[in-house]
């Protein structure tokens, strides 16, 4: 009897320490994704930008194809680690994150994509764990002051009032996109996208508000690969 | 938050999580030196200032990522050690 209450306390545990670490496995998941800023860094030569233009949707499709055999149950939702309850019968967030990666790296400028590809890998997982130890008010204080500092610390070659402007604006728009919850939409596609379409307006606006667009942040490289 | 779990689920999952721990530790890591070789290669040993947001940028990914990948290891070893 001794033993079976033991065994079930031994399995509880194992199930609970499962909990802790899909944890830091969602957690370091995000912060890989912060290695596709290697795609700026990549020489600018014929066959790399062939590459270019064709792997990231060639990934994003893959995901597709893949999720979409998740939810027809032709692959077993057990093999996908870390998956939340809610994402057993909807799209996973590792597909709106990867999608949003690859139109911020596809359609927008750098100055707009690294600050906003940061927020969603490095700036959501400290959000989550604000949230996990703190309450909701920290949230939204610290984790508008973590989206800033990653928008000034890209707009470093530009105007002092553009940094300004930017860091609130990019910083306002993250937050917003990191606590707005959907159903259907994702907050790893909506920290990245709201931030990136208000940067946009401002980009478009920088002419005719009498200043100057900020240098490149990524230089591509120049080895010979 | 509430993940999803299973009996069989467990060593199946860790088994996955396993396999993909070098890529996800190891690549931001070699990204975010790529990019502090870059700024030292073009941008200290050039006298050049344009390269400095490669610094930064590898900087952020390289404490970015060990900040995470530090209580990662351990609740995998935590785990290990359990199983």
């Amino acid at each position: 009897m001794v033993n079976v209450t033991e065994k079930l306390k031994d399995a509880k545990e194992k199930i609970n320490s499962l909990d802790f670490d899909a944890h830091w496995y969602r957690r370091v998941f995000h912060s890989f994704g912060a290695s596709f800023l290697l795609y700026y860094l990549l020489p600018d030569v014929d066959w790399i930008n062939i590459l270019k233009l064709w792997v990231p949707p060639l990934i994003i499709v893959f995901v597709v194809i893949l999720e979409i055999l998740r939810l027809r149950g032709k692959i077993s939702s057990n093999h996908f680690f870390g998956l939340r309850m809610y994402e057993k019968k909807r799209i996973g967030s590792y597909v709106f994150f990867a999608i949003a990666i690859v139109i911020l790296l596809r359609f927008f400028p750098q100055q707009i994509a690294i600050p906003c590809i940061l927020c969603a890998t490095l700036g959501d997982p400290v959000i989550g764990e604000i949230r996990k130890r703190f309450s909701n008010n920290y949230v939204y204080i610290f984790g508008f002051f973590i989206c800033m500092y990653f928008f000034i610390i890209t707009w470093f070659k530009s105007d002092f009032l553009l940094i300004i402007i930017v860091s609130i604006v990019g910083g306002f728009g993250a937050i917003v996109g990191e606590t707005k919850k959907f159903w259907w939409l994702d907050d790893d596609f909506m920290i990245q996208m709201i931030p990136a379409c208000l940067l946009l307006i401002i980009w478009i606006s920088i002419p005719y508000l009498g200043l100057s667009y900020p240098g490149e942040i990524i230089y591509p490289s120049i080895f010979p690969w | 938050m509430k993940y999803m779990k299973k009996q069989f689920y467990f060593t199946k999952a860790i088994r996955t999580e396993i396999l993909f721990t070098p890529l996800l530790i190891g690549l931001p890591l070699i990204v975010g030196f790529s990019f502090i070789y870059e700024w030292y290669t073009r941008g200290i040993l050039q006298g050049s200032s344009a390269f400095n947001g490669e610094l930064i940028l590898g900087i952020i990914i390289i404490i970015g990522n060990i900040a995470f990948d530090m209580p990662f290891i351990k609740s995998l070893r935590v785990l290990t050690k359990k199983k």
